[in-house]
């Protein structure tokens, strides 16, 4: 095997972890009865630079380069998929059993984790981060209350911390892709939360709350000498406008505001 | 058209960044390291996709595919790539019990075995 090959997609995950340019690596894990692919072939497809490697075959290289793109571009991202290569080269993502005559093939697609800090273990704060779990995020949890910031209330998270928003918050390490959800007991704690937050650039930071509520709190921020662009980045009150009543559907609000954001969205209705 | 499965990178990110800086170390010595990843899973399984173990040739190794449940298997096929260089896939049959060995599990993994460094 060619180990300086190995050496360019070790250093393209690297870099897309530390969050340069995506990449999918596709690997041959079975050739089956295609005898002329070997086993462990790689091919190292980033989302917009040069594609390095081959299967040794130029059709399945196409076929197999087309899915990566593919991946590249799903809303909903996957990290492992594996894809059976029929005789006839066509891919299929399924579940079920393989074909004896299919060759299989392991897509892999590295790219930065995403962080959500939720602060606030109550209702919503839990709604917040099993979505966010679901979504693929990885979650904090910050609260000061030990009733409710522990694991037994939050399997889903990475991490649960029980103690002040402003000491927790401060613990952390926060870079773009932190995402913020101050949805805590009461407006006095997501006004610190949102003190301590601001300025270290994070992703994301949205507040609960009333308009009339948030609006006096960014006010308040802003005669404290907090940049304007700052406060203006801060989505207050918090998510997109579904109606959302429950603690569920404020979740979804949130995750949905998120995501929008993220994939530089607008959020209309695709129908309209 | 793909299966969703959530990224679950963040908590593997601490190891699967250790094993990256040990195959490096690995091909700066002339070490061979064998990865064991997880590519495919069907019913419960302990790890699921993506999930890495990385094989020193002194039989130990950093990361897990599912201690206990299958590990074991995968050990040997990995050895054996070790020595000979033939990548591998390895499918682990959690679902039905062997006698007095009593695995919880119950889905299939399936594992691929590959020398990253000769």
């Amino acid at each position: 095997m060619d180990f300086s090959k190995n050496m360019i997609i070790l250093n393209a995950i690297e870099s897309a972890l530390a969050g340069g340019e995506a990449v999918v690596v596709a690997t041959l894990i079975d050739s089956g009865k295609l005898d002329h692919l070997s086993t462990g072939a790689k091919l190292l497809v980033p989302k917009f630079s040069q594609i390095e490697g081959s299967f040794g075959d130029a059709r399945v290289d196409a076929v197999v380069i087309n899915s990566a793109r593919e991946i590249h571009e799903t809303q909903l991202r996957v990290n492992v998929a594996v894809a059976y290569l029929s005789l006839a080269n066509q891919l299929h993502f399924r579940t079920g059993k393989q074909l004896t005559s299919d060759a299989e093939i392991m897509f892999q697609l590295w790219e930065q984790p995403l962080r959500l800090i939720v602060v606030g273990a109550g209702h919503v704060g839990l709604a917040v981060a099993t979505l966010g779990d679901f979504l693929g995020f990885s979650v904090t949890v910050i609260d000061d209350r030990d009733d409710f910031a522990n694991r037994d209330r939050f399997p889903m998270a990475d991490e649960v911390c029980c103690g002040n928003v402003d000491t927790e918050i401060d613990a952390l390490q926060v870079d773009n892709t932190s995402h913020f959800v101050l949805v805590s007991r009461g407006h006095l704690q997501d006004e610190l939360a949102l003190r301590t937050v601001l300025g270290k650039g994070a992703g994301y930071v949205g507040m609960i709350g009333s308009k009339r509520r948030t609006r006096t709190v960014i006010d308040h921020l802003a005669t404290e000498g907090y940049s304007s662009d700052e406060l203006a980045a801060v989505s207050t009150p918090i998510g997109l406008n579904i109606g959302a009543e429950t603690p569920e559907e404020i979740a979804l609000s949130v995750l949905a505001e998120i995501v929008m954001l993220r994939r530089g969205a607008l959020g209309e209705r695709l129908s309209s | 058209m793909y299966p969703y499965i959530p990224l679950s990178v963040w908590k593997e990110a601490i190891v699967t960044s250790e094993i990256f800086a040990e195959i490096r170390e690995a091909i700066a010595q002339g070490e061979p390291r064998v990865l064991a990843t997880v590519a495919n899973t069907r019913g419960s399984t302990p790890r699921k996709p993506g999930a890495i173990m990385l094989l020193r040739p002194d039989g130990t190794f950093r990361g897990t595919i599912g201690g206990g449940c299958g590990e074991s298997e995968v050990w040997q096929d990995a050895m054996d790539t070790m020595a000979d260089g033939i990548p591998r896939l390895t499918v682990v049959d959690l679902t039905e019990p062997i006698d007095g060995d009593d695995k919880i599990c119950g889905g299939v993994m399936e594992i691929f075995v590959e020398r990253v460094v000769d």
